[in-house]
């Protein structure tokens, strides 16, 4: 009974839409009364904008609050209560998790959790793991380094409260991995895309089809590959597996999901989290389909950091259909589409790096990875992208290129350099890619 | 499938439960095996509380 249960929680994902925002807007309110009454960082953010706890009577008043970015937690950390510094809203004593922020795009943030924290996130990532169709008849192998980065701590967690069986990958290499999910029969995984990738790269090395191997679903995270049409299909081709895509982040939480319907978008976890869509140029917010905006988001039981409208910089617009699957939790249209501080202008256009991984992983004969380079050329913006050619068609050059310069012009608006790299020869990672540099301010 | 649940009689006996779980923990304070197991307890009895007693307000307004 409980296998077919397609909801992991079948009262709060099928709640009516006037319901889910009652139950957000008084869940805002706790969690903000906690921030302004136990953190010295928050209280002084609020009192600086003249703003109470009571003052909050209604979504519009709750707009009016500050939110927090990225660099204000870094100004405050490495002070007492050490490490965490004035944000930290329970007594040292309390804090049984560490994990910080990758770092990509600056000092990495530390962030504190409690027990009753750390049980959230298996929470959260519950929700994922149940909509993505994981059952306790599942083995699921966790090839990741188990580390200071929370990347899939808590999907391990979840995959044990949903009564799973957990293999975790830890320090093993990738051979080593492979072997290990071929001997146990491993039916789920859960890496980035570049590592999904990659490992599919090694196994045929080894002269195993990934195909061949057991594994039927794959969640990703940590890039937006699993929701680019392209990378979704090179990697559901190459393991014969469903792909689905997660969005979270440390400080914030695992946020949204994709379920097994795979209709194109993620779901909120509205139950959890509040998100606010507002225009990047305009500051206005936004509720209808279609356009896009920097999310602001709310953990809405996180306690002891709260994440409170915070500017996560992830580009999202909201999805015009319900999803076939009847959660009501909303769709975010095709995941995140980016980052504020990623989507850069070049030669006075606006250029999102994923748009390029969708024409590059479109394209059959080139390789998974790429590199894409931003400098100057006296005054002048200039973007090289580096590709790999498969080994066998490398006669196809010309033919490959023509296709890949029409692509990208239709795709982006702008003109590249193309060079073509042998295949195996670009650099290869094992977490979160890097393939976008931006050599101008340099 | 059963989609109707008695969320108001849920969250009650979540509701005891905690309450007995709190109790569990008062006795505690010089057991650690006691205290720091009920903690755990209480935590995920935090998680039913988010999953089904913070909606069942909503339910009933």
């Amino acid at each position: 009974m409980l296998k077919e249960q397609p909801y992991w929680n079948p009262v709060l994902e099928t709640l009516a839409k006037e319901k889910i925002r009652d139950l957000q807007f008084r869940k805002f309110r706790k969690i903000f009364e906690w921030g302004y009454e136990k953190s010295k960082f928050h209280r002084a953010l609020y009192e600086k904008a003249g703003i109470k706890p009571e003052d909050i009577r209604s979504f519009e008043d709750l707009r009016r609050i500050p939110t927090v970015e990225k660099s204000m937690m870094r100004d405050i950390q490495r002070k007492d209560p050490f490490p965490y510094g004035d944000a930290l809203c329970v007594p040292l004593d309390e804090v049984v998790e560490f994990r910080q922020t990758s770092g990509t795009t600056g000092q990495p943030v530390y962030q504190p959790d409690t027990w009753q924290d750390w049980e959230w996130w298996s929470e959260c990532w519950s929700y994922i793991l149940w909509a993505q169709g994981y059952r306790p008849s599942d083995r699921v192998f966790i090839p990741f380094g188990y580390n200071v980065f929370v990347a899939f701590w808590a999907g391990h967690y979840a995959a044990e409260k949903i009564g799973a069986e957990i293999v975790p990958g830890g320090v093993l290499d990738t051979q080593a991995r492979i072997l290990k999910i071929q001997e146990l029969q491993c039916t789920a995984m859960m890496a980035t895309p570049t590592y999904v990738l990659g490992m599919a790269d090694t196994a045929r090395k080894m002269g195993i089809d990934p195909s061949s191997l057991a594994v039927r679903k794959i969640t990703c995270a940590g890039e937006p590959g699993a929701s680019i049409p392209t990378t979704k299909k090179r990697m559901e081709d190459a393991w014969a597996a469903k792909v689905y895509d997660h969005a979270g982040a440390t400080e914030i939480g695992a946020w949204c999901f994709e379920c097994t319907a795979q209709s194109g978008g993620l779901h909120v976890n509205e139950a959890f989290f509040l998100v606010e869509i507002q225009d990047v140029e305009t500051g206005e917010y936004i509720e209808e389909p279609g356009r896009r905006g920097k999310m602001i988001i709310t953990a809405l039981d996180r306690q002891a950091q709260p994440c409170i409208r915070f500017d996560s910089k992830d580009i999202i617009e909201w999805a015009g259909e319900p999803c076939p699957c009847g959660r009501t939790f909303r769709l975010i249209k095709g995941g995140v589409i980016g980052r504020a501080d990623d989507i850069t202008k070049v030669k006075g256009v606006l250029l999102s790096p994923s748009a390029i991984e969708e024409v590059v992983r479109g394209l059959d004969g080139l390789g998974n990875e790429f590199e894409v380079i931003v400098d100057k050329d006296g005054d002048i913006d200039r973007i090289t992208l580096k590709v790999e050619i498969i080994k066998g068609r490398e006669g196809e050059r010309k033919q490959i290129e023509a296709r890949l310069k029409d692509q990208l012009r239709l795709k982006t608006n702008l003109g590249y350099i193309l060079e073509f790299h042998d295949h195996g020869s670009l650099p290869r990672y094992d977490v979160k890619a890097r393939r976008f540099k931006d050599l101008r301010g340099k | 499938m059963n989609t109707n649940y008695d969320v108001g009689a849920i969250a009650a006996k979540i509701e005891s439960l905690k309450k007995t779980a709190m109790e569990l923990a008062d006795l505690g304070e010089d057991f650690p095996a006691l205290y720091r197991n009920t903690r755990r307890i209480l935590a995920a009895v935090k998680m039913l509380e988010i999953n089904i007693s913070d909606v069942s307000v909503t339910t009933s307004s």
